[in-house]
């Protein structure tokens, strides 16, 4: 059994459910996110649009925060989720320097890395990760990717042209799938950063360590 | 930013994306691998000493030692110091992922501070011989001490500017640089002139080799990748840490190289040394400025 995640842009409305279902299931400290919603505007007025990306752990098949991990606190289960064990990190942050995604952060309450674990707690008690369950229009589709016949599968088999990952070229063969992303969605370097441009761009920051 | 790819006809704008990490590796690593270069950089140096030129050199060994020790213990405390869970640090050597960089250097760090404190007790005894035997060895075990970082910076695959082959070799430039520097300076009226010459010689080839593999990065790297072209506009033009990379550049580099020959025309020791100060405080500012940059990179 290898887990996977699809999100299908088309259906993705930006409201944030899923970045709220997570928050409350994992208890994700203030300043912190397992799950977001990035927010990119296109266009020029009039002709503007909104696009949503939910953004969370690929939980790569070549993870590179598990090859960094001094420790194994980063290490996969057997069913493809890689897994953070926080009680054995060290918190050195190799692993959210190795992240080609900034999917890991350091928990401002534990000193530990932390990241989206694909609600491996509700997983192993054949339940769907919060985020799933809290999607209004089934944008998030999770399931087995070595079973043909699960949601995931047919839904990449349908879509075959518009299934992208993030970085491909990063070699890290994601578990994290998008269909229906531009490159605005998916590329980081593909639109500006306008400081004071964003919304709650004065968001408080809890500090992580005496020195950060 | 000129560098990447955003499109007029798109005129993307990001107007939320809350969880960028920021600094993530501090000041703190940089004093880290600053130290780490001089505790290994001298003992390369003694080594290369100790055969061209053994009768001036030979009253360096417990010095010197002392000096590899003091320094290696400074590496240590500081990264010490960067782990968010510092009483944990001891994981590593009973849950030792071997994969990592990290792990290793963990692992030969300590087995290169047993050996420092070896050769310190044999320099105390007096035991020259079994000295020499320990420090080849030790030699040996400083390569891997002072190229695992360069490992640990290539594993961080979200980092494109850290590749392994540029950044090993910018990190046994860094130890040839500091060591000979410092050195320069622990020589005092112990070393000869000639000796000092030798170690100023390995001064500037080292600056000039390492200024040589920054430049290349700065004029060939971003036409090889995108994420490479965004990191550099961080040092060019107006960029934020633009001025603290020429500052390193000239601290660490060009003035030590125009130093040494200055000190080579004027047989002047004190224009060595200055070169040496120079060397070393300029190499903390150019390890500091290739450290953050990579870290301002967006990555979501």
């Amino acid at each position: 059994m290898q887990l996977g995640f699809l999100v299908d842009l088309h259906l993705c409305m930006g409201c944030k459910g899923c970045e709220i279902a997570c928050k409350v299931e994992n208890e994700v400290p203030l300043s912190t996110w397992r799950l977001r919603v990035k927010y990119v505007d296109v266009g020029t007025f009039p002709e503007t649009k909104r696009t949503f990306t939910p953004l969370r752990c690929n939980h790569c098949e070549n993870a590179p925060c598990e090859r960094i991990c001094p420790v194994s606190a980063l290490h996969y289960l057997d069913n493809g989720i890689v897994n953070i064990d926080k009680e054995r990190c060290i918190g050195c942050a190799g692993c959210v320097m190795a992240c080609p995604y900034g999917a890991i952060y350091i928990d401002p309450q534990t000193q530990t890395a932390d990241k989206c674990t694909y609600c491996a707690h509700r997983v192993a008690s054949s339940m769907m990760p919060a985020c799933v369950v809290a999607c209004p229009v089934q944008a998030n589709i999770f399931g087995d990717l070595d079973d043909p016949t699960s949601n995931i599968s047919k839904y990449i088999m349908t879509n075959q042209g518009g299934v992208q990952v993030r970085k491909p070229e990063k070699g890290t063969n994601p578990h994290h799938f998008y269909v229906g992303g531009g490159n605005v969605n998916l590329n980081p370097l593909a639109s500006h950063r306008v400081d004071g441009h964003s919304l709650f761009g004065k968001i408080t920051t809890l500090p992580v360590g005496g020195h950060h | 930013m000129a560098a990447h790819e955003i499109l007029a006809a798109t005129n993307a704008v990001v107007t939320l994306d809350v969880a960028l990490p920021g600094i993530v590796w501090p000041w703190l690593v940089t004093v880290n691998m600053w130290a780490k270069s001089i505790g290994t950089g001298v003992i390369f140096m003694l080594f290369m000493l100790l055969r061209m030129h053994p009768e001036s050199a030979k009253n360096l060994r417990l010095p010197t030692a002392i000096v590899a020790f003091v320094f290696i213990n400074i590496f240590l405390l500081f990264t010490l110091a960067d782990l968010h869970q510092p009483f944990r640090m001891y994981y590593i050597f009973v849950h030792a992922h071997w994969t990592s960089a990290i792990a290793w250097g963990s692992f030969m760090a300590s087995g290169f501070l047993g050996l420092l404190t070896l050769l310190i007790f044999l320099a105390w005894k007096k035991n020259d011989e079994t000295y020499d035997k320990v420090l080849l060895w030790t030699t040996i075990l400083a390569i891997p001490v002072t190229l695992y970082t360069a490992a640990l910076m290539a594993q961080c695959t979200a980092r494109e500017l850290w590749q392994m082959p540029t950044e090993s070799a910018q990190m046994i430039l860094a130890a040839t640089l500091s060591g000979s520097a410092a050195m320069i300076l622990l020589g005092g009226n112990k070393l000869s002139y000639e000796a000092k010459k030798t170690l100023g010689v390995v001064l500037g080839l080292s600056a000039l080799m390492a200024f040589i593999i920054y430049m290349s990065e700065y004029i060939f790297g971003p036409m090889k990748a995108e994420e490479v072209a965004v990191v550099m506009e961080y040092i060019k033009g107006d960029g934020p840490y633009t001025v603290m990379f020429w500052l390193g550049q000239w601290i660490a580099y060009l003035l030590p190289m125009v130093f040494i020959l200055l000190s080579r025309s004027s047989k002047s020791e004190s224009i060595l040394k200055l070169a040496a100060i120079f060397a070393l405080v300029g190499l903390a500012i150019v390890k500091h400025v290739w450290l953050m940059i990579p870290q301002l990179l967006p990555m979501s």
